[in-house]
């Protein structure tokens, strides 16, 4: 066998072998890496590398060379799945840096992090003055998590005692023109429904890049020809709106009554159509 | 328009809120949202109720205006 047949033969079956090995080894980023998969990784990929040419190695060598380095690491790897004492061996511990708005210079020093690193992965989270923290914590992975102290921390609808309506996530429902079933079920919704939509807006199907359908079965579209404008949903402000029209004009009807009867029925519906517009309206926008 | 239209093109309005709710309530999938949405239509359905009653009074107290 002549010796580039070889190199390729051997290329391929490693390849092959590397790649199944990855796919074993489990979905992590480079940058979630603990050092000792790092290691790993770096060590499949040398071993793949020499063998792929060189021919004077057996190539059964290789083969296990790379079982051990897959084995030995997937077993690790699933028994600190079990075990917290061996998780926090392989893949280290988070070390807090920042308590109590103070900074743990000896846990610090003990990372071998300095004063410069924590001040700029503190401006990464967009944080220029160390006294706005009240914890923080040096991740095994190296990067810096960060609570602000509550009077930095962004706005929340549950700070301002607002009522905000539950969603869940919205469905694609067209992509690239094609109509995709799974998601329109998902809403438990059909292509009728789809179809009698698109009508009110007066596209086709074939002319919509992408549609998705929100929760409550509204649709946005984007479409081929962005010279045409499409409508934006319209049916739920468009109630809201009757709503407030009716309860002004009970309100109305109150006002211009003499029939003390008739007068205090008109008021009292006014009043609880009022009740109903306050609680409905975080639904409707 | 006489009072009795205008109570009349109310009591539509109030139809068309509640037809407009019970669609939402249909196709709504969080059960939050669906229990909101079905007791709007609750109160909007006991509001027509009533407006149903004025309609047939002010249609007696305005003979005259009657088809």
């Amino acid at each position: 066998m002549p010796g580039w047949v070889e190199v390729i033969l051997r290329s391929i079956a490693l390849l092959m072998i590397l790649f199944f090995m990855t796919k074993g080894l489990g979905k992590k980023q480079l940058a979630q890496m603990s050092i000792f998969e790092y290691i790993t990784g770096i060590v499949l990929g040398g071993i793949v590398a020499i063998h792929s040419f060189d021919t004077d190695q057996p190539f059964m060598h290789a083969v296990i060379a790379l079982l051990l380095w897959f084995i030995i690491p997937f077993t690790i790897e699933r028994l600190s799945l079990k075990s917290k004492r061996l998780r926090d061996f392989t893949q280290g511990k988070s070390t807090v840096v920042i308590q109590d708005g103070k900074i743990m210079e000896d846990n610090l020093k003990k990372e071998g992090y300095t004063t410069d690193d924590l001040l700029e992965s503190l401006r990464q989270k967009d944080i220029f003055q160390y006294a706005d923290v009240e914890f923080a914590v040096l991740e095994p992975t190296g990067s810096l998590s960060v609570l602000p102290k509550s009077e930095n921390k962004p706005l929340t609808p549950k700070d301002m005692g607002l009522k905000v309506a539950p969603k869940k996530e919205p469905q694609t429902v067209i992509m690239d023109g094609k109509v995709l079933l799974e998601p329109l079920a998902n809403l438990s919704l059909n292509t009728n429904w789809l179809e009698a939509e698109l009508d009110k807006m007066n596209v086709s199907i074939e002319n919509v890049f992408l549609a998705q359908a929100d929760t409550d079965g509204q649709l946005t579209v984007d479409l081929y020809d962005d010279k045409i404008a499409v409508p934006s949903p319209s049916e739920k402000p468009l109630l809201l709106a009757t709503m407030k029209k009716c309860q002004a004009d009970l309100e109305l009807f109150a006002l211009g009554t003499e029939n003390q009867q008739s007068k205090a029925m008109y008021e009292k519906n006014s009043q609880k159509l009022q009740q109903a517009i306050d609680k409905i309206s975080p639904y409707l926008q | 328009m006489t009072v009795g239209s205008n109570v009349k093109s109310c009591y539509a309005s109030l139809k068309s809120i509640e037809a407009n709710l019970k669609t939402l309530n249909e196709r709504a999938q969080h059960n939050e949202a669906k229990k909101v949405f079905h007791e709007t239509e609750r109160i909007i359905k006991e509001i027509k109720s009533d407006l149903q009653q004025q309609v047939i009074f002010l249609s007696q107290e305005e003979p005259q205006y009657k088809q």
